[in-house]
C-alpha cells in the first residue's frame, strides 16, 4: 500500500486500521461481526413492529421502574437495529463494540438475575411472542455467547487500532 | 496520533449519537402508528387488566367478598400447587397456571360457562391470574374477573381462608 495514502486514511479518523494492521484472523473478525450485526437486526425485527407486547415483556422483567418502561419499549429495538447494522456495515465500530458488548451484559444480567428470584417469565430477546418459551439456561447460555462473540470484537477493535497506529505508521510519521 | 482516533474517544461519541438517532427514530415511528405506545404507561395492577376495548377484568375487594358471602362466584388459585396447598381463599379451586395443560380439565370440570370466576395470585405484579383469567375467557367462560394481589388483600382482610384438607381457619 502506498505511505501516503495509508498515512491520509490514518489521519481521516482510523478507516486505515481495517486494513493495514497485522493482527491475524481478519476474517474471524469479519464473519463475527456481520453474524452478531445480523443476531441484532433480527433481535429488534419483533420488537419494533409489537411495542405494545414488548412493552408487557419489558414490564414482566420487573427490574424498571413503571415510568421507564415504555421508553425502553420504544428506544431499545431501534438501538438494537442501528447497532446491528453498523456491525453489518462496518462503521461506527468503537462505540458499537462498546454499546452491545455493554447491552448484552445488561441483558444477561436481567436473566440471571430472573433465573435467581425464580421468576417465571418470557425472554421477550428474538419475540414478543409467547411461544418462543420461557427463558431458562439455554437462555443464558445463548446471551453468554452472543456476548463472547461481542467481546472479542471489541478487543479486536481496541487493540488493532492501537497496533496500527504503532505498526502502520510510516519512519517519517515517528 | 490525534486523540480522536483513538477508540476509547470514538466510542465516548458514537455511543451518545446512536442512542440519540435511536431516540429520534423511536419517537417519530410510534409518532406516526396507528396505536402509538404512551412515552409513559400505566402498569398499576388495575390499569393491566383492562383491554382495548376498556373492559376492566379487575375487581375490588369488597365486591369480591359480596360475591364470596353469597357464594355467587367461584375462585380460582392461579398460583402453584404448593402455595394452594399452604392456604387459600376458603373454597377456592387450585388451577396453577404453570401446569394449566395438565390441570385445566380437572378443574375446570367444577366450572360452569356462565359462573362468575374470580382469579388471583399474590403479588401487585403477579401475572398468573391475568394469564389464567384470560385463558380461561378464551376457553368460553364469560364472566371472569381478577382480584390484584388476590391472596395478600384476602388475608389482610381477615376474610375466611383455608388450608390443603384442613377445615376453615376462620
Amino acid at each position: 500500500m502506498n505511505s501516503d495514502k495509508l498515512v491520509n486514511e490514518i489521519e481521516a479518523g482510523g478507516k486505515a486500521w481495517h486494513s493495514c494492521s497485522p493482527f491475524p484472523f481478519q476474517w474471524l473478525f469479519h464473519i463475527s461481526r456481520v453474524l452478531l450485526g445480523l443476531v441484532f437486526v433480527y433481535a429488534s425485527y419483533d420488537k419494533i413492529l409489537n411495542p405494545h407486547a414488548f412493552a408487557q415483556g419489558v414490564y414482566n422483567y420487573q427490574l424498571l421502574p413503571d415510568v421507564a418502561i415504555n421508553m425502553i419499549a420504544l428506544v431499545l429495538p431501534w438501538f438494537e437495529l442501528l447497532l446491528g447494522l453498523c456491525l453489518l456495515f462496518g462503521v461506527l465500530l468503537p462505540g458499537t463494540t462498546v454499546a452491545s458488548t455493554g447491552l448484552l451484559v445488561v441483558f444477561l444480567g436481567a436473566l440471571v438475575l430472573n433465573q435467581i428470584r425464580g421468576l417465571d417469565i418470557h425472554c421477550g430477546c428474538f419475540s414478543t411472542e409467547i411461544q418462543e418459551g420461557p427463558a431458562g439456561l439455554g437462555t443464558v447460555l445463548r446471551d453468554l455467547g452472543f456476548l463472547a462473540v461481542s467481546l472479542y470484537l471489541l478487543f479486536f477493535v481496541f487493540l488493532f487500532k492501537r497496533r496500527s497506529g504503532k505498526t502502520c505508521r510510516p519512519q517519517s510519521m515517528q | 496520533m490525534k486523540e480522536t482516533n483513538i477508540p476509547i474517544f470514538q466510542a465516548l461519541w458514537q455511543i451518545p449519537l446512536l442512542l440519540v438517532v435511536a431516540c429520534l427514530i423511536a419517537l417519530a415511528v410510534n409518532y406516526q402508528r396507528e396505536s402509538p405506545l404512551s412515552l409513559i404507561g400505566d402498569w398499576s395492577g388495575s390499569a393491566r387488566l383492562t383491554n382495548l376495548a376498556g373492559d376492566n377484568m379487575a375487581i375490588p375487594l369488597n365486591e369480591a367478598k359480596q360475591l364470596f358471602d353469597q357464594k355467587a362466584a367461584k375462585f380460582v388459585d392461579a398460583r402453584p400447587q404448593q402455595q394452594y396447598e399452604e392456604g387459600h381463599i376458603d373454597g377456592a379451586l387450585s388451577l396453577p397456571w404453570q401446569d394449566i395443560t395438565n390441570k385445566f380439565m380437572e378443574s375446570t370440570a367444577q366450572l360452569k360457562e356462565q359462573d362468575v370466576i374470580i382469579a388471583y395470585c399474590d403479588g401487585e405484579s403477579c401475572e398468573l391470574s391475568h394469564d389464567l383469567a384470560v385463558f380461561l375467557k378464551d376457553m368460553g367462560f364469560a364472566n371472569v374477573r381478577v382480584l390484584v394481589n388476590g391472596w395478600t388483600v384476602w388475608i389482610t382482610a381477615g376474610l375466611p381462608t383455608q388450608k390443603a384438607g384442613a377445615a376453615n381457619e376462620q
